[in-house]
Protein backbone atom coordinates (compact mmCIF):
# COMPACT_ATOMS: atom_id res chain seq x y z
CA UNK A 1 0.00 0.00 0.00
CA UNK A 2 1.34 3.46 -1.11
CA UNK A 3 1.84 6.52 1.35
CA UNK A 4 -0.27 8.80 2.16
CA UNK A 5 -0.66 11.96 0.30
CA UNK A 6 -2.82 13.70 2.89
CA UNK A 7 -2.89 12.30 6.64
CA UNK A 8 -5.51 14.15 8.58
CA UNK A 9 -4.71 13.74 12.60
CA UNK A 10 -7.07 14.85 15.32
CA UNK A 11 -8.40 18.32 13.34
CA UNK A 12 -10.56 20.07 15.33
CA UNK A 13 -12.59 23.48 13.59
CA UNK A 14 -14.11 26.27 15.66
CA UNK A 15 -16.45 29.46 13.88
CA UNK A 16 -15.93 31.32 17.11
CA UNK A 17 -17.21 29.02 20.13
CA UNK A 18 -19.11 26.83 17.70
CA UNK A 19 -17.09 23.58 17.64
CA UNK A 20 -17.40 21.80 14.08
CA UNK A 21 -15.00 19.61 13.51
CA UNK A 22 -14.42 17.18 16.79
CA UNK A 23 -10.82 15.50 16.35
CA UNK A 24 -11.05 14.23 13.13
CA UNK A 25 -8.34 11.90 11.21
CA UNK A 26 -8.21 10.40 8.36
CA UNK A 27 -5.38 9.33 5.06
CA UNK A 28 -6.11 9.84 1.83
CA UNK A 29 -3.56 7.66 -0.39
CA UNK A 30 -3.02 8.93 -4.17
CA UNK A 31 -4.90 8.30 -7.26
CA UNK A 32 -8.42 7.65 -5.27
CA UNK A 33 -11.48 9.49 -5.03
CA UNK A 34 -12.59 9.99 -1.43
CA UNK A 35 -16.62 10.55 -0.77
CA UNK A 36 -17.17 12.42 2.29
CA UNK A 37 -21.08 11.74 2.96
CA UNK A 38 -23.49 13.29 6.09
CA UNK A 39 -26.39 15.10 6.71
CA UNK A 40 -26.32 18.84 6.53
CA UNK A 41 -24.75 20.72 8.91
CA UNK A 42 -22.10 17.70 9.73
CA UNK A 43 -19.06 19.59 9.05
CA UNK A 44 -18.28 18.12 5.28
CA UNK A 45 -17.67 21.38 3.74
CA UNK A 46 -15.95 22.70 6.71
CA UNK A 47 -13.73 19.63 6.55
CA UNK A 48 -12.58 20.10 3.47
CA UNK A 49 -12.25 23.50 2.82
CA UNK A 50 -10.00 23.58 5.50
CA UNK A 51 -7.57 20.95 3.14
CA UNK A 52 -6.76 24.04 1.47
CA UNK A 53 -7.28 26.55 4.24
CA UNK A 54 -9.37 28.24 2.28
CA UNK A 55 -11.69 28.13 5.67
CA UNK A 56 -9.72 31.09 7.07
CA UNK A 57 -11.88 33.39 4.44
CA UNK A 58 -14.93 32.82 6.98
CA UNK A 59 -14.00 35.40 9.78
CA UNK A 60 -13.60 33.63 13.54
CA UNK A 61 -12.37 30.21 12.29
CA UNK A 62 -10.02 28.60 13.48
CA UNK A 63 -8.03 24.64 12.99
CA UNK A 64 -5.77 22.56 15.65
CA UNK A 65 -4.66 19.49 14.75
CA UNK A 66 -2.57 18.89 12.35
CA UNK A 67 -3.14 17.77 7.94
CA UNK A 68 0.26 16.72 6.47
CA UNK A 69 0.93 17.14 2.91
CA UNK A 70 4.15 16.55 1.20
CA UNK A 71 6.11 16.54 4.83
CA UNK A 72 4.34 19.77 5.86
CA UNK A 73 1.77 20.02 8.91
CA UNK A 74 -0.08 22.69 6.31
CA UNK A 75 -1.93 24.06 9.22
CA UNK A 76 0.92 26.05 10.60
CA UNK A 77 2.30 29.22 10.36
CA UNK A 78 5.11 28.82 7.91
CA UNK A 79 3.28 27.25 5.38
CA UNK A 80 1.53 29.50 2.60
CA UNK A 81 -1.61 29.98 1.40
CA UNK A 82 -0.90 30.78 -1.61
CA UNK A 83 1.47 27.79 -2.16
CA UNK A 84 -0.71 25.60 -0.46
CA UNK A 85 -3.58 26.57 -2.81
CA UNK A 86 -1.62 25.93 -5.86
CA UNK A 87 -0.86 22.21 -4.94
CA UNK A 88 -4.88 22.09 -3.35
CA UNK A 89 -7.67 22.78 -5.69
CA UNK A 90 -10.79 23.41 -5.24
CA UNK A 91 -14.24 23.09 -7.24
CA UNK A 92 -17.52 24.77 -5.74
CA UNK A 93 -20.60 23.35 -4.71
CA UNK A 94 -22.35 26.59 -7.57
CA UNK A 95 -20.61 26.84 -10.75
CA UNK A 96 -18.70 30.32 -10.49
CA UNK A 97 -16.94 31.52 -13.80
CA UNK A 98 -15.32 34.98 -12.83
CA UNK A 99 -18.71 36.66 -15.21
CA UNK A 100 -15.96 38.96 -16.88
CA UNK A 101 -13.97 36.79 -18.44
CA UNK A 102 -14.69 34.82 -21.40
CA UNK A 103 -14.20 30.86 -21.66
CA UNK A 104 -10.54 30.89 -22.42
CA UNK A 105 -9.77 33.55 -20.10
CA UNK A 106 -11.30 31.98 -17.25
CA UNK A 107 -9.62 29.04 -17.85
CA UNK A 108 -5.87 29.98 -18.59
CA UNK A 109 -6.71 33.12 -15.85
CA UNK A 110 -4.70 30.82 -12.70
CA UNK A 111 -2.19 30.07 -14.52
CA UNK A 112 -1.82 33.50 -16.40
CA UNK A 113 -1.87 35.81 -13.25
CA UNK A 114 0.86 33.42 -11.85
CA UNK A 115 3.15 34.89 -14.88
CA UNK A 116 2.47 32.79 -17.64
CA UNK A 117 2.61 34.90 -21.01
CA UNK A 118 3.11 32.95 -23.46
CA UNK A 119 0.30 33.00 -26.00
CA UNK A 120 0.60 29.57 -27.59
CA UNK A 121 1.45 27.94 -24.23
CA UNK A 122 -1.73 29.10 -22.87
CA UNK A 123 -3.87 28.18 -25.42
CA UNK A 124 -1.87 24.58 -25.27
CA UNK A 125 -3.23 24.50 -21.52
CA UNK A 126 -6.57 25.72 -22.47
CA UNK A 127 -6.96 23.17 -24.65
CA UNK A 128 -5.43 20.51 -22.64
CA UNK A 129 -7.32 21.55 -19.57
CA UNK A 130 -10.88 21.47 -21.13
CA UNK A 131 -10.37 18.64 -23.00
CA UNK A 132 -9.78 17.01 -19.31
CA UNK A 133 -12.82 18.64 -18.43
CA UNK A 134 -14.58 16.75 -21.18
CA UNK A 135 -15.89 20.47 -22.60
CA UNK A 136 -13.59 21.35 -25.28
CA UNK A 137 -15.57 19.98 -28.38
CA UNK A 138 -18.45 21.85 -26.68
CA UNK A 139 -16.67 25.06 -26.52
CA UNK A 140 -13.98 25.24 -29.29
CA UNK A 141 -15.77 26.95 -31.25
CA UNK A 142 -17.23 29.74 -29.15
CA UNK A 143 -13.70 30.53 -26.37
CA UNK A 144 -14.23 34.25 -26.83
CA UNK A 145 -17.64 33.90 -25.48
CA UNK A 146 -18.45 34.85 -21.31
CA UNK A 147 -18.21 32.04 -19.52
CA UNK A 148 -21.57 32.93 -18.03
CA UNK A 149 -22.99 31.96 -21.58
CA UNK A 150 -23.11 28.17 -20.64
CA UNK A 151 -25.19 25.99 -18.88
CA UNK A 152 -24.74 25.12 -15.37
CA UNK A 153 -23.27 21.77 -16.38
CA UNK A 154 -20.73 23.48 -18.66
CA UNK A 155 -20.10 25.85 -16.44
CA UNK A 156 -19.22 23.59 -13.68
CA UNK A 157 -16.99 21.25 -15.70
CA UNK A 158 -15.35 25.13 -17.10
CA UNK A 159 -14.47 25.80 -13.54
CA UNK A 160 -12.96 21.91 -12.99
CA UNK A 161 -10.91 22.57 -16.14
CA UNK A 162 -9.73 26.06 -14.10
CA UNK A 163 -8.74 24.27 -11.43
CA UNK A 164 -6.77 22.07 -13.37
CA UNK A 165 -4.92 24.52 -15.62
CA UNK A 166 -2.39 24.99 -12.47
CA UNK A 167 -2.07 21.49 -11.88
CA UNK A 168 -2.73 20.62 -8.75
CA UNK A 169 -1.88 16.93 -7.28
CA UNK A 170 -5.25 17.28 -4.87
CA UNK A 171 -8.60 18.50 -6.23
CA UNK A 172 -11.20 19.44 -3.41
CA UNK A 173 -15.21 19.18 -4.53
CA UNK A 174 -17.73 20.49 -2.62
CA UNK A 175 -20.99 19.55 -3.46
CA UNK A 176 -20.07 19.87 -6.98
CA UNK A 177 -23.08 18.64 -9.16
CA UNK A 178 -25.85 19.57 -5.88
CA UNK A 179 -27.23 22.01 -8.57
CA UNK A 180 -26.97 20.29 -11.85
CA UNK A 181 -29.05 17.49 -13.69
CA UNK A 182 -28.64 14.24 -14.08
CA UNK A 183 -26.90 14.38 -17.29
CA UNK A 184 -24.45 16.79 -16.62
CA UNK A 185 -23.61 15.00 -13.18
CA UNK A 186 -22.74 11.70 -14.98
CA UNK A 187 -20.43 13.79 -17.39
CA UNK A 188 -18.62 14.92 -14.33
CA UNK A 189 -18.99 11.74 -12.77
CA UNK A 190 -17.00 9.87 -15.64
CA UNK A 191 -14.48 12.93 -15.70
CA UNK A 192 -13.82 12.50 -12.29
CA UNK A 193 -12.90 8.64 -12.76
CA UNK A 194 -10.46 10.07 -15.46
CA UNK A 195 -8.99 12.56 -13.12
CA UNK A 196 -8.11 9.68 -10.72
CA UNK A 197 -5.31 8.73 -13.06
CA UNK A 198 -3.12 11.98 -12.38
CA UNK A 199 -4.96 13.54 -9.30
CA UNK A 200 -6.16 12.74 -6.26
CA UNK A 201 -9.81 13.75 -5.50
CA UNK A 202 -11.68 14.27 -2.20
CA UNK A 203 -15.34 15.07 -2.57
CA UNK A 204 -18.56 16.41 -0.74
CA UNK A 205 -21.61 15.15 -2.09
CA UNK A 206 -24.69 14.55 -0.81
CA UNK A 207 -26.12 12.06 -3.26
CA UNK A 208 -24.69 8.15 -1.84
CA UNK A 209 -25.48 6.83 -4.95
CA UNK A 210 -22.65 8.91 -6.22
CA UNK A 211 -20.52 8.25 -3.69
CA UNK A 212 -20.88 4.83 -4.60
CA UNK A 213 -20.55 4.70 -8.00
CA UNK A 214 -17.30 6.83 -8.00
CA UNK A 215 -15.35 6.80 -4.74
CA UNK A 216 -12.53 4.77 -3.44
CA UNK A 217 -12.90 5.40 -0.13
CA UNK A 218 -15.80 7.25 1.65
CA UNK A 219 -15.81 8.60 4.98
CA UNK A 220 -19.67 9.40 6.77
CA UNK A 221 -19.94 12.85 9.03
CA UNK A 222 -22.39 13.44 12.06
CA UNK A 223 -22.28 16.80 13.86
CA UNK A 224 -18.73 17.37 13.26
CA UNK A 225 -17.22 13.59 13.88
CA UNK A 226 -16.21 10.63 11.85
CA UNK A 227 -18.44 7.94 11.89
CA UNK A 228 -17.02 5.24 9.80
CA UNK A 229 -14.46 5.44 6.78
CA UNK A 230 -13.50 2.97 4.70
CA UNK A 231 -13.57 1.54 1.28
CA UNK A 232 -17.06 2.60 -0.36
CA UNK A 233 -17.62 -1.51 -1.55
CA UNK A 234 -17.75 -1.56 2.46
CA UNK A 235 -19.42 1.20 3.68
CA UNK A 236 -22.52 0.88 1.64
CA UNK A 237 -22.73 -2.81 1.52
CA UNK A 238 -21.29 -4.13 4.70
CA UNK A 239 -21.45 -0.80 7.42
CA UNK A 240 -19.76 -1.49 10.82
CA UNK A 241 -21.84 1.02 12.61
CA UNK A 242 -25.41 1.04 13.37
CA UNK A 243 -25.31 4.95 12.54
CA UNK A 244 -24.21 4.68 8.82
CA UNK A 245 -26.41 2.20 8.26
CA UNK A 246 -29.80 3.60 9.27
CA UNK A 247 -28.19 7.13 7.74
CA UNK A 248 -27.21 5.58 3.61
CA UNK A 249 -30.57 2.88 3.81
CA UNK A 250 -32.50 6.54 4.67
CA UNK A 251 -33.60 5.42 8.06
CA UNK A 252 -32.80 8.93 9.08
CA UNK A 253 -31.06 12.29 7.46
CA UNK B 1 -67.55 42.88 -7.71
CA UNK B 2 -66.04 39.88 -7.54
CA UNK B 3 -62.50 38.71 -6.03
CA UNK B 4 -60.82 39.04 -9.73
CA UNK B 5 -62.02 42.79 -10.83
CA UNK B 6 -61.26 43.53 -7.33
CA UNK B 7 -57.67 42.58 -7.62
CA UNK B 8 -57.37 43.40 -11.20
CA UNK B 9 -58.51 47.31 -10.11
CA UNK B 10 -55.86 46.95 -7.58
CA UNK B 11 -53.35 46.33 -10.03
CA UNK B 12 -54.56 48.65 -12.23
CA UNK B 13 -54.40 51.71 -9.51
CA UNK B 14 -50.94 50.54 -7.99
CA UNK B 15 -49.73 50.21 -11.69
CA UNK B 16 -50.68 54.32 -12.41
CA UNK B 17 -49.31 55.23 -9.82
CA UNK B 18 -46.05 53.92 -10.52
CA UNK B 19 -46.50 55.22 -13.79
CA UNK B 20 -47.41 59.07 -12.43
CA UNK B 21 -44.30 58.82 -10.13
CA UNK B 22 -42.37 58.52 -13.34
CA UNK B 23 -43.69 60.96 -15.50
CA UNK B 24 -43.29 63.53 -11.71
CA UNK B 25 -39.77 62.89 -11.61
CA UNK B 26 -39.37 63.64 -14.90
CA UNK B 27 -41.15 66.64 -15.26
CA UNK B 28 -38.84 68.71 -13.36
CA UNK B 29 -36.01 67.13 -15.67
CA UNK B 30 -37.70 68.30 -18.85
CA UNK B 31 -38.56 71.97 -17.98
CA UNK B 32 -35.38 72.54 -16.80
CA UNK B 33 -33.92 71.36 -19.61
CA UNK B 34 -36.53 73.05 -22.47
CA UNK B 35 -36.03 75.81 -20.50
CA UNK B 36 -32.39 76.35 -21.06
CA UNK B 37 -32.44 75.43 -24.01
CA UNK B 38 -35.22 77.86 -25.04
CA UNK B 39 -33.18 80.55 -23.57
CA UNK B 40 -29.87 79.07 -24.80
CA UNK B 41 -30.08 78.32 -28.22
CA UNK B 42 -30.22 81.64 -29.53
CA UNK B 43 -26.96 82.95 -28.65
CA UNK B 44 -25.54 79.35 -30.19
CA UNK B 45 -23.01 81.19 -32.54
CA UNK B 46 -19.33 80.05 -33.59
CA UNK B 47 -18.50 83.10 -31.97
CA UNK B 48 -18.92 81.78 -28.55
CA UNK B 49 -17.31 78.84 -29.05
CA UNK B 50 -13.77 79.95 -30.54
CA UNK B 51 -13.97 83.82 -28.48
CA UNK B 52 -12.90 85.17 -25.34
CA UNK B 53 -15.16 87.94 -23.68
CA UNK B 54 -15.69 91.30 -25.38
CA UNK B 55 -15.34 94.29 -23.07
CA UNK B 56 -18.37 95.34 -21.62
CA UNK B 57 -20.30 97.49 -24.46
CA UNK B 58 -18.88 95.73 -27.46
CA UNK B 59 -21.45 93.16 -29.20
CA UNK B 60 -20.04 89.38 -29.69
CA UNK B 61 -17.55 87.20 -28.03
CA UNK B 62 -17.76 84.14 -26.80
CA UNK B 63 -16.94 81.88 -23.50
CA UNK B 64 -14.18 79.44 -25.23
CA UNK B 65 -12.12 80.36 -22.17
CA UNK B 66 -14.68 79.18 -19.66
CA UNK B 67 -15.26 76.09 -21.81
CA UNK B 68 -11.15 75.12 -21.59
CA UNK B 69 -11.26 75.79 -18.54
CA UNK B 70 -13.96 73.53 -16.85
CA UNK B 71 -12.47 70.48 -18.92
CA UNK B 72 -9.21 71.74 -17.01
CA UNK B 73 -10.64 71.95 -13.85
CA UNK B 74 -12.71 68.69 -14.08
CA UNK B 75 -9.52 66.92 -15.51
CA UNK B 76 -7.19 68.06 -12.78
CA UNK B 77 -9.73 67.44 -10.24
CA UNK B 78 -10.49 63.70 -11.72
CA UNK B 79 -6.74 63.54 -12.14
CA UNK B 80 -6.44 63.91 -8.41
CA UNK B 81 -9.25 62.33 -6.89
CA UNK B 82 -10.04 59.02 -9.23
CA UNK B 83 -7.57 57.31 -8.24
CA UNK B 84 -7.72 57.78 -5.04
CA UNK B 85 -11.13 57.14 -4.53
CA UNK B 86 -11.03 54.17 -6.86
CA UNK B 87 -8.21 52.41 -4.43
CA UNK B 88 -10.29 53.73 -1.41
CA UNK B 89 -13.56 52.20 -2.44
CA UNK B 90 -11.47 48.90 -2.87
CA UNK B 91 -9.87 49.04 0.24
CA UNK B 92 -13.27 49.38 2.21
CA UNK B 93 -15.08 46.78 0.60
CA UNK B 94 -12.24 44.28 0.33
CA UNK B 95 -10.86 44.68 4.11
CA UNK B 96 -13.19 47.13 5.20
CA UNK B 97 -14.02 45.37 8.62
CA UNK B 98 -11.06 47.33 10.66
CA UNK B 99 -11.26 50.70 13.20
CA UNK B 100 -8.79 52.32 10.63
CA UNK B 101 -12.12 51.65 7.73
CA UNK B 102 -15.07 52.34 9.64
CA UNK B 103 -13.37 55.91 10.50
CA UNK B 104 -12.42 56.24 7.14
CA UNK B 105 -16.39 55.37 5.70
CA UNK B 106 -17.28 57.57 8.46
CA UNK B 107 -15.22 60.30 6.58
CA UNK B 108 -16.52 60.22 3.31
CA UNK B 109 -19.96 60.22 4.11
CA UNK B 110 -18.39 63.44 6.31
CA UNK B 111 -17.10 65.02 3.20
CA UNK B 112 -20.30 64.11 1.41
CA UNK B 113 -22.51 66.34 3.17
CA UNK B 114 -20.18 69.16 3.33
CA UNK B 115 -21.35 71.90 1.57
CA UNK B 116 -19.71 73.18 -1.47
CA UNK B 117 -18.79 76.61 -0.91
CA UNK B 118 -17.23 75.32 2.35
CA UNK B 119 -15.05 73.36 0.23
CA UNK B 120 -14.48 76.33 -1.62
CA UNK B 121 -13.24 78.07 1.67
CA UNK B 122 -10.94 75.05 2.63
CA UNK B 123 -9.32 74.99 -0.50
CA UNK B 124 -8.31 78.78 -0.36
CA UNK B 125 -6.98 78.86 3.04
CA UNK B 126 -4.99 75.71 1.67
CA UNK B 127 -3.98 76.95 -1.44
CA UNK B 128 -4.77 80.20 -2.10
CA UNK B 129 -3.26 81.93 0.70
CA UNK B 130 -0.55 79.95 0.92
CA UNK B 131 0.04 80.51 -2.64
CA UNK B 132 -1.18 84.37 -2.71
CA UNK B 133 -3.15 84.09 -5.37
CA UNK B 134 -6.78 82.50 -7.18
CA UNK B 135 -5.39 79.71 -9.16
CA UNK B 136 -6.70 76.96 -11.42
CA UNK B 137 -4.41 74.54 -9.13
CA UNK B 138 -6.60 75.55 -5.85
CA UNK B 139 -9.96 75.14 -8.15
CA UNK B 140 -8.68 71.31 -8.72
CA UNK B 141 -8.04 70.51 -5.58
CA UNK B 142 -11.63 72.13 -4.72
CA UNK B 143 -13.44 69.72 -7.15
CA UNK B 144 -11.24 66.75 -6.19
CA UNK B 145 -13.11 67.06 -2.66
CA UNK B 146 -16.31 66.72 -4.31
CA UNK B 147 -15.36 64.05 -6.37
CA UNK B 148 -13.30 62.34 -4.06
CA UNK B 149 -16.69 60.61 -2.22
CA UNK B 150 -19.00 59.65 -4.57
CA UNK B 151 -15.99 57.78 -6.74
CA UNK B 152 -14.90 56.23 -3.03
CA UNK B 153 -18.64 55.32 -1.82
CA UNK B 154 -19.68 54.18 -5.47
CA UNK B 155 -16.06 52.04 -5.84
CA UNK B 156 -17.21 50.20 -2.33
CA UNK B 157 -20.92 49.81 -3.16
CA UNK B 158 -20.18 48.31 -6.78
CA UNK B 159 -17.24 46.01 -5.77
CA UNK B 160 -19.38 45.13 -2.43
CA UNK B 161 -21.58 43.13 -5.15
CA UNK B 162 -18.96 40.96 -5.63
CA UNK B 163 -20.35 37.66 -4.15
CA UNK B 164 -17.64 36.04 -1.93
CA UNK B 165 -17.53 32.78 -3.56
CA UNK B 166 -15.98 34.32 -6.74
CA UNK B 167 -13.22 35.64 -4.89
CA UNK B 168 -13.00 32.43 -3.19
CA UNK B 169 -12.59 30.77 -6.51
CA UNK B 170 -9.72 32.91 -7.44
CA UNK B 171 -7.58 32.36 -3.93
CA UNK B 172 -8.28 28.42 -4.90
CA UNK B 173 -6.38 29.31 -7.80
CA UNK B 174 -3.42 29.68 -5.57
CA UNK B 175 -3.46 33.40 -6.53
CA UNK B 176 -2.36 36.15 -3.41
CA UNK B 177 -5.05 38.25 -2.59
CA UNK B 178 -4.08 41.49 -4.13
CA UNK B 179 -4.29 39.53 -7.65
CA UNK B 180 -7.83 38.71 -6.78
CA UNK B 181 -8.63 41.83 -6.18
CA UNK B 182 -7.10 43.62 -8.56
CA UNK B 183 -7.30 41.35 -11.45
CA UNK B 184 -11.07 39.76 -11.19
CA UNK B 185 -12.92 41.95 -8.34
CA UNK B 186 -11.44 45.69 -9.96
CA UNK B 187 -11.28 44.92 -13.17
CA UNK B 188 -14.26 42.21 -13.86
CA UNK B 189 -16.17 45.99 -12.66
CA UNK B 190 -14.52 48.21 -14.24
CA UNK B 191 -17.39 49.08 -16.27
CA UNK B 192 -19.37 50.04 -12.89
CA UNK B 193 -16.80 51.40 -11.37
CA UNK B 194 -16.32 54.16 -14.52
CA UNK B 195 -19.78 54.67 -14.33
CA UNK B 196 -19.80 56.27 -11.12
CA UNK B 197 -16.47 57.88 -12.23
CA UNK B 198 -18.46 59.63 -14.61
CA UNK B 199 -21.35 60.68 -12.14
CA UNK B 200 -18.54 62.00 -9.77
CA UNK B 201 -17.36 64.04 -12.74
CA UNK B 202 -20.42 65.01 -14.31
CA UNK B 203 -21.52 66.64 -10.54
CA UNK B 204 -18.07 68.51 -10.12
CA UNK B 205 -18.51 70.02 -13.71
CA UNK B 206 -21.79 72.11 -12.55
CA UNK B 207 -20.25 73.08 -9.12
CA UNK B 208 -20.01 77.24 -8.48
CA UNK B 209 -19.36 77.54 -5.18
CA UNK B 210 -15.82 75.61 -4.68
CA UNK B 211 -14.78 77.37 -7.52
CA UNK B 212 -15.69 81.29 -6.48
CA UNK B 213 -13.11 82.16 -4.82
CA UNK B 214 -10.57 79.13 -5.71
CA UNK B 215 -10.41 79.32 -9.38
CA UNK B 216 -11.90 82.57 -9.34
CA UNK B 217 -12.20 83.39 -13.12
CA UNK B 218 -10.37 85.28 -15.91
CA UNK B 219 -11.09 86.63 -19.38
CA UNK B 220 -9.00 85.01 -21.85
CA UNK B 221 -7.56 81.30 -22.28
CA UNK B 222 -5.18 80.28 -19.84
CA UNK B 223 -3.53 76.88 -19.15
CA UNK B 224 -1.39 78.09 -16.21
CA UNK B 225 -1.23 75.74 -13.40
CA UNK B 226 -0.82 78.32 -10.74
CA UNK B 227 -3.12 81.72 -12.43
CA UNK B 228 -6.85 82.04 -12.00
CA UNK B 229 -8.76 80.27 -14.48
CA UNK B 230 -12.49 80.78 -16.36
CA UNK B 231 -14.99 78.25 -15.77
CA UNK B 232 -18.61 77.84 -17.29
CA UNK B 233 -20.97 77.57 -13.93
CA UNK B 234 -18.49 80.76 -12.83
CA UNK B 235 -19.01 82.54 -15.71
CA UNK B 236 -22.06 81.56 -15.52
CA UNK B 237 -23.13 83.23 -12.33
CA UNK B 238 -21.11 86.37 -12.86
CA UNK B 239 -23.03 86.95 -16.19
CA UNK B 240 -26.36 86.28 -14.89
CA UNK B 241 -26.30 88.65 -12.43
CA UNK B 242 -24.58 91.13 -14.23
CA UNK B 243 -26.80 94.35 -15.40
CA UNK B 244 -26.30 94.11 -19.34
CA UNK B 245 -28.93 92.19 -21.12
CA UNK B 246 -26.59 90.76 -23.50
CA UNK B 247 -24.18 89.19 -20.50
CA UNK B 248 -27.66 87.58 -19.50
CA UNK B 249 -27.83 86.28 -22.79
CA UNK B 250 -25.17 84.83 -22.99
CA UNK B 251 -24.85 83.14 -19.13
CA UNK B 252 -28.48 81.19 -20.56
CA UNK B 253 -26.42 80.02 -23.52
CA UNK B 254 -23.23 79.15 -21.24
CA UNK B 255 -25.21 76.97 -19.71
CA UNK B 256 -27.53 75.51 -22.75
CA UNK B 257 -23.18 74.63 -23.36
CA UNK B 258 -22.37 73.34 -19.80
CA UNK B 259 -25.58 71.29 -19.81
CA UNK B 260 -24.53 69.56 -22.97
CA UNK B 261 -20.70 68.81 -22.12
CA UNK B 262 -21.88 66.99 -18.90
CA UNK B 263 -24.24 64.73 -21.33
CA UNK B 264 -21.19 64.66 -23.98
CA UNK B 265 -18.63 63.40 -21.39
CA UNK B 266 -21.22 61.18 -19.78
CA UNK B 267 -22.08 59.61 -23.72
CA UNK B 268 -18.44 59.70 -24.64
CA UNK B 269 -17.17 57.82 -21.87
CA UNK B 270 -20.06 55.47 -22.24
CA UNK B 271 -19.32 55.05 -26.04
CA UNK B 272 -16.02 54.08 -25.36
CA UNK B 273 -16.42 51.87 -22.77
CA UNK B 274 -18.81 49.77 -25.18
CA UNK B 275 -16.51 50.50 -28.64
CA UNK B 276 -13.58 48.92 -26.27
CA UNK B 277 -15.46 45.90 -25.79
CA UNK B 278 -16.69 45.61 -29.35
CA UNK B 279 -13.39 46.11 -30.43
CA UNK B 280 -11.93 43.82 -27.98
CA UNK B 281 -14.20 40.78 -29.60
CA UNK B 282 -13.85 41.24 -32.54
CA UNK B 283 -9.67 41.39 -32.69
CA UNK B 284 -9.71 38.39 -30.29
CA UNK B 285 -12.05 36.49 -32.90
CA UNK B 286 -9.10 36.85 -35.35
Amino acid sequence: MSQPIISVKDLHIWYNDFHAIKGISIDYLPNTINAIIGPSGCGKSTFVRTLNRIHEEVPGARAQGSIMYMGKNILSSEVDPVDLRRQIGMVFQKPNPFPSMSIFENTVIGLKLQGEKNKSKLMEVAETCLKKAALWDEVKDKLNKPGTSLSGGQQQRLCIARSLAVNPPVLLMDEPTSALDPIATGKIEELMTELKKEYTVIIVTHNMQQAARIADYTSFFILGELIEHGLSSDIFTNPKQKTTEDYITGRFG
Amino acid sequence: MNYYTWRKAKNYFFHSLLSISAVLVLIPLFLVVAYVVYKGISGLSLDFFFNTPKPVGEVGGGMVHAIMGTLYLVALGSLIAVPIGVVCGTFLSEFGDGKIAKSLRVAIDLLTGVPSIVIGIFAYILIVIPFKGFSALAGGIALSLIILPIVTRSTEEILKLVPQHIKEAGLALGLPRWKVTYFIVVKGNLKAILTGVILAISRAAGETAPLLFTAFGNRYVSTELLSPMASLPVQIYNYSISPFDDWQAQAWTGAFVLIFLILGINLTCRTFLNRKKILEKVTRQK
